[in-house]
């Protein structure tokens, strides 16, 4: 274990010999496989792995909403408990509460952290991520790109101590992603905030983060952890950029069987 | 087009309606004056009459028809009430804990199938003169109860995990996200409630003897021979659902403005 340790040396996320199996009817299915890795404060990692390999779980685990079969998530030294600790969690399917306006799906987060909301926050963040105007829709009178704004808002509002997004632009088109991805870095390199970011669109992911962690098909291990040296803002046509892209796509090429 | 088309539309319908209606007057008009026996079947004029006095003078006991309907009215609602206060804890309870649902489901199934009108004599033993608001408790719990535990199991979990990241617990999330997300269908459940609640209420106030309520009005009148004020108690009763019914459905489209309608 050298969890606690890695923490001393100032790494706020560690994720340490890290194992999930689900018990189910059908029989036992492990999902992730003795996976370890670390974040320090302020970095943005991005982590990819093939569909199905167990990327959601990993989220999942590390906001403390499954335990783990053994090893050990450790957030400034501690396991991750959202009672405790302050958590924006972006998750991978729709996540507003529909009977909500935008403003007060914005508020929800702050409302349970600390039983109050200050609308002055709800606003700051409303406009930090462009959705000044649309305050009293309902999450159905808006469209997709504009739901994972209001998702990101409302993590943001809290004042988290880390930001753990699931596929969150995945379903949405390429313009709308690129907008998206680009307030995402404009916002964190105002903020300051740890960043994890989980995707299976490779070029999003150098595209974003610091470190790009890639996972192996299930059970997830960690296939290799690569740091992204280059200045931001980045593009995506730049020959460092696509190679870093090529490279990682083969990485995970060898995960898929070939048809 | 839209807003002239729309109405004309609800004009004609209002129109269609109305025809309707007139349609089925004469129609009961003309049995009437076939079978020319007030006894076995009023006219429609007659029962006119019959409302007219009932509402203005009273009953045999100068009791209005008002008031009756006010006094039906008012076992209904505590009926219902009651109902409402103890079907949805349990159905919320239920829908959230496995355990409640095994434990409870035994006692609660088998009751589901018996008509309330069948508690009626045990309750008039149990309960004397005053068992109406058990007998209405008994519609209006069960399709409370039933759409309730519905509701909540239909609740997503990402938004149960939404409220969790942020730290919440149980109760919170019980108020923020499983309730809310339950409540179109115990709006539904109460609406569906009240109609069985309302009508096993004039069932209980044929039987149960007493003085006040619609159902007593019919079956006086009833053992007076009076089939025209019998006429009027029923399409009272009939009207004052339809108006219950009508209140309940405006305030669940008032409450669910987020909903997205499907079809116009
Ligand atoms: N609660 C559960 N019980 C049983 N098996 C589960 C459970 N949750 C996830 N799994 C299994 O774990 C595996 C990984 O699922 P997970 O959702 O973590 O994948 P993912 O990498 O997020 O996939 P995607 O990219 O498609 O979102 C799947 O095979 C899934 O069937
Ligand atoms: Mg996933």
């Amino acid at each position: 274990m050298w969890a606690h340790e890695a923490w001393a040396m100032g790494l706020m996320f560690v994720v340490d010999s890290l194992n999930k199996s689900f018990h189910t009817e059908s029989g036992t299915i492990d999902v992730i496989d003795n996976l370890s890795f670390s974040v320090e404060e302020g970095q943005f990692l991005c982590i990819v792995g093939p569909s199905g390999c167990g990327k959601t779980t990993l989220l999942k685990i590390m906001c403390g909403l499954e335990t783990p079969t053994s090893g050990n998530v450790l957030i400034n030294g501690v396991l991750p408990n959202p009672q405790k600790q302050k958590f924006g969690v972006i998750f991978q399917e729709e996540s507003l509460l529909p009977w909500r306006t935008v403003i007060q799906n914005v508020e929800f987060g702050q409302e349970i952290c600390s039983g109050r909301c200050s609308l002055d926050i709800a606003r700051k963040y409303m406009s930090l991520v462009g959705l000044v105007g649309f305050e009293n829709y309902y999450p159905h009178q808006i469209s997709g790109g504009m739901k994972k704004r209001v998702a990101i808002a409302r993590a943001l509002a809290v004042d988290p101590d880390i930001i753990m997004m699931d596929e969150p632009f995945a379903d949405l088109d390429a313009q709308t992603r690129w907008i998206l991805q680009k307030e995402l870095l404009s916002v964190w390199s105002q903020l300051k905030k740890t960043v994890i970011f989980i995707t299976h669109n490779v070029e999003e992911a150098v595209f974003l983060g610091q470190f790009v962690a890639v996972l192996t098909k299930r059970p997830a291990t960690l296939k290799s952890l690569i740091k992204i040296d280059l200045p931001y803002p980045r593009s995506r046509l730049t020959p460092p950029f696509i190679s870093y892209r090529e490279k990682i796509i083969g990485m995970l090429q060898q995960e898929i069987p070939s048809i | 087009m839209g807003i002239r088309s729309s109405y004309y539309k609800g004009l004609k319908s209002i129109i269609v309606g109305l025809a309707s209606i007139v349609t089925f007057l004469l129609a009961w008009e003309a049995v009437f004056l076939v079978m020319n026996n007030p006894f076995f079947l009023p006219g429609p004029y007659q029962v006119f009459l019959a409302f007219i006095r009932i509402a203005t003078l009273g009953d045999i006991n100068h009791v209005p028809l008002a008031l009756h309907a006010s006094v039906s009215l008012y076992r209904v609602l505590l009926g219902f009430v009651a109902g409402a206060v103890t079907a949805i804890p349990l159905g919320l309870l239920m829908g959230m804990r496995t355990t409640v649902r095994s434990a409870v489901n035994p006692i609660i199934e088998p009751l589901r199938f018996i008509p309330p009108m069948a508690w009626i004599p045990l309750t008039i033993l149990l309960l004397g003169l005053n068992g109406y608001i058990f007998i209405i408790w008994l519609g209006v719990f069960f399709p409370v109860l039933l759409n309730t535990i519905a509701g909540v199991r239909r609740a997503s979990i990402t938004l149960v995990n939404v409220a969790k990241t942020f730290g919440a617990k149980d109760l919170t999330i019980l108020r923020k996200i499983i309730f809310p997300s339950a409540l179109p269908e115990i709006m539904t459940g109460l609406r569906v409630g009240m109609g069985i609640g309302w009508m096993c209420l004039v069932a209980a106030e044929l039987i149960i003897p007493s003085a006040y309520g619609l159902g007593y009005l019919i079956e006086e009148y009833f053992n007076y021979a009076q089939t025209d004020v019998v006429i009027v108690g029923m399409i009272t009763i009939g009207l004052i659902g339809l108006a219950i019914n009508y209140f309940m459905l405006y305030v669940e489209k008032r409450m669910f403005r987020w909903r997205v309608d499907v079809g116009t």
